[in-house]
């Protein structure tokens, strides 16, 4: 029998029983298109966090003060230390060749209020350097004038909300903000970037940071934000970012350095961990869908016996009818993962194009691995019903079984 | 046709195709068993996190400086204009149903004992810790009440677990002087080991006199104020007391009343969030057995044209067929449900049993719905081909080869 005798026979047998095909062939792709849909919605979901780090900025190094020595617990978040993480601390780090820009942090809340409306905000104090290293998009006016960042300059910046819920419809640019006990005026609007990081920029409103240190009598950064000069300078701007500090601190290293790469790796890692778990436990709806070819298998051999009985008295032997019958088991799983595969594709597509905050990527291993799960179904499941298709005595068979 | 023979017949149906029956059912029964399993771990988790957060207690309220209008962190944590004061504290202590007040605040330094040292968690805190978070001294004792919040409290320290390993091995640092960031204190005992919480080593610490700490990290405000309340009130009318009086205090609303109650109920409603995601995932496997129930039937009905033919013949309603019909899906998806439900119980108390870190709970109400759930889709995947079987014509159906 010629290889083309063997598919056409699977493709007939498998196209006079067409209600059972269509049966199987759903529950294989059904199974295949959950593999690949979950799986691209947990590779969208790590290229949008992967997306969320880049627009922090890019080779950024953090800096906390404090620091833990149990290994593998959380950095100290909100590190108040005994002695302060200062203003002097971040413009010393410019020395470094290594560092192309220091963004000093200070971060409280306080209420921030115009006319008779109120508002509690997260407070930001920082320099004209954020605006760069945090890649910040402007709706209205300008950023923190760049100068001596030790001079505390009464101007605002609002965050999108704030500016909302403050002045409504009218343009807050040149109007005065009571924020705690001090008056300052606004000089621009933050465009909407939405969350990032867990930190809501709308309700944030940015002043310089020498201002908030006052506003908050305390010389305390929250965090130093740098940037090196690329990729290649992050290691060496870290160890001297250490060494400079520990200099300033009479010798005691007590700073947290944080990469945004460890971060990211971190991050990637957990995703792609929860992907796979995903995939894997919608791969167990493939096993089902195995054991159902088997079981349409095993009756399409016991209802064709005479068939086989008759193919084995012309003189096919075991390995052609084997053949035969692991064909069409075969067919049936290619034919699934093909259908599974196109419903994914597509819905990915429309979802795509419907949606654009958050994006489906179907991994390349996901069909990759999906066509390996469905050849080895097919082979897998169907080579029982095969094997005793195979093993028919062919008098017994050509009687009826 | 009476009960019995109505029964019998179905199950004779079952047992006649031993094969076909057993793999329909497994089908089913790895579904339902996915279901059981992933669910039961998901229940597991719930508990466990449950009971980590509960390990300080359940009657407990926590007040925190600012507002937190949306989740996420308030920068009043750091830093605000209007801080939580120890005289907060202390009139919260006056409240009725209040039992004990802990004052706290935290920050990170070096500390120095027995020549070596080591960077730690500093805590301050007032003396009522054992009794609010539910947490012993192994040695020594707590620090003592002497007015909290006077500047004559002695420089009195207690260590966490790890942090007494690190520093002083086996031998008892009762009595030593040790120096917190710089300043002298003399260890009066060490607590007993609690573990992680949620990333933040909880033995890697050292409790000292909350006013110290504020002295030492040159704050006004405190990190967090913890309630204990007695058993007479409930969490809610505590948490309105305690607004109540700090609403008098402040003039304004700066500051967060969260209860344990509902921080238990924001972690719990999470956690069931997930356990439904991965159980409906699951599931999926269950959808995919149906259709092979589906399959089946549909077989099953093509197979038995004859016998439906007489049985119609001899005066059998359409019913009666749609019903048998329906009665042998049913019986297949039961068993399914039944096998499934064995095996994820099995698999459930072999995880526990294993990997003892892995907590897994059999979460009844997603095992009884997958088993209700199993019935519906044998109901549901018989109805079709039952139908058919009812429509036949007797007479070709008598007729057919």
């Amino acid at each position: 029998m010629r290889p083309e005798d063997i598919l056409h026979f699977g493709l007939r047998a498998l196209t006079s029983h067409r209600a059972r095909t269509w049966l199987t062939l759903l529950a294989m792709g059904l199974g295949t298109a959950a593999v690949v849909v979950l799986s691209a919605l947990g590779e969208g979901a790590r290229q949008y966090v992967t997306g969320q780090f880049t627009q922090l900025g890019t080779h950024l190094l953090i800096v906390l003060p404090g620091r833990n020595e149990t290994t593998g617990g959380a950095p100290p978040l909100f590190g108040d230390t005994a002695r302060d993480l200062t203003l002097d601390d971040a413009l010393a780090l410019l020395r470094s060749p290594y560092v192309a820009r220091v963004a000093p942090l200070s971060l409280g809340s306080a209420p921030v209020s115009h006319g008779n409306r109120e508002r509690e905000a997260n407070v930001v104090g920082t320099t004209a350097e954020f605006q760069p290293v945090r890649q910040i998009e402007l709706a209205q006016g300008q950023f923190l004038p760049p100068g001596d960042p030790r001079q505390a300059e009464a101007v605002a910046l609002l965050g999108e909300k704030l500016a909302r819920e403050l002045f409504d419809q009218q343009s807050p640019l040149g109007q005065w903000v009571r924020i705690g006990d001090r008056r300052f005026r606004v000089i621009g609007t933050l465009a909407s970037s939405g969350f990032s990081l867990g930190a809501d920029l709308g309700d944030t409103v940015l002043i310089p940071v020498a201002a908030a240190q006052a506003l908050f009598n305390s010389p305390a950064l929250f965090r130093i934000l740098i940037q090196a000069r690329g990729r290649a300078a992050l290691v060496p701007a870290a160890e001297a970012v250490r060494a400079i500090i520990r200099e300033r601190h009479e010798g005691e290293d007590d700073i947290t350095l944080i990469t945004q790469d460890a971060l990211l790796a971190t991050f990637d890692k957990i995703l792609h961990a929860l992907t796979l778990a995903v995939a894997g436990i919608a791969a167990i709806s493939l096993l089902v869908a195995g054991v159902l070819i088997m079981n349409v298998m095993l009756v399409a051999v016991s209802q064709r016996t005479p068939e086989i009985g008759l193919l084995k008295a012309l003189g096919a032997d075991r390995r052609q009818i084997l053949a035969l019958f692991l064909t069409e088991a075969l067919l049936l799983a290619v034919a699934g993962t093909l259908l599974g595969l196109g419903v994914a594709y597509g819905g990915a597509w429309v979802f795509n194009a419907q949606v654009s905050a958050f994006q489906l990527v179907v991994p390349l291993w996901a069909p990759l691995a999906a066509a390996a799960v469905s050849l080895a179904t097919g082979i897998g499941f169907g080579l029982l019903p095969a094997l005793r298709a195979a093993r028919l005595d062919p008098v017994l068979a050509l009687a009826g079984g | 046709m009476l009960a019995t023979d109505f029964v019998r017949f179905c199950l004779g149906a079952v047992v006649a195709h031993r094969a076909r029956s057993m793999l329909t059912v497994t089908g089913i029964a790895i579904g339902i068993a996915a279901v059981v399993l992933l669910t039961a771990i998901g229940e597991g988790i719930h508990r466990f996190v449950l009971t980590e957060f509960s390990q300080f207690g359940t009657r407990l309220v926590a007040v925190a400086p600012g507002k937190v209008s949306t989740l996420g962190l308030s920068g009043a944590i750091l830093h605000n204009v209007r801080p939580l004061s120890l005289a907060d504290a202390q009139a919260l202590a006056r409240v009725p149903g209040v039992t004990a007040v802990v004052p706290v605040t935290q920050g990170n330094a070096e500390v120095e004992g027995n020549d070596r040292t080591r960077r730690a968690l500093v805590i301050g805190a007032g003396s009522q810790v054992p009794a609010v978070w539910l947490m012993r001294p192994q040695l020594g004792r707590f620090l003592p009440e002497e007015g909290a919040g006077n500047a004559g409290e002695r420089a009195l320290a207690v260590l966490g677990a790890k942090l007494r390993d690190e520093l002083f091995g086996g031998t008892s640092p009762l009595g030593a002087r040790i120096r917190i960031g710089g300043e002298p204190y003399r260890v009066i005992g060490v607590m007993e080991a609690k573990g992680q919480m949620l990333g933040f080593d909880l033995d890697d610490t050292v409790y000292i006199p909350v006013a110290r700490a504020l002295a030492l990290f040159n704050r006004e405000s405190l990190f967090e104020i913890d309630l204990l309340y007695g058993p007479e009130v409930d969490g809610a009318t505590m948490a309105e007391r305690v607004r109540q009086v700090l609403l008098k205090r402040h003039g304004h609303e700066d500051f967060t009343v969260t209860t344990q109650d509902q921080m238990l109920e924001v972690a719990g409603s999470v956690l069931n969030v997930l356990t439904l995601a991965v159980g409906a995932i699951g599931a999926i496997s269950l959808a995919v057995g149906g259709i092979g129930i589906l399959t089946i039937m549909t077989i099953a009905v093509r197979e038995r044209r004859r016998e439906i033919g007489l049985l119609r013949a001899l005066g059998a309603a359409q019913g009666q067929i749609l019903l048998l019909f329906l009665g042998e899906a049913l019986i297949l998806a039961l068993l399914g449900g039944l096998a499934g439900l064995t095996l994820g119980l099995g698999g459930a108390g072999l995880i526990g049993a294993l990997v003892p870190a892995l907590p897994t709970r059999i979460a009844w109400e997603f095992a009884l719905a997958a088993e209700a759930s199993a019935g519906l889709i044998g109901l549901a995947a018989g109805v079709l081909p039952a139908l058919n079987a009812a429509r036949l014509d007797p007479i070709l159906a008598l007729r057919d080869e």
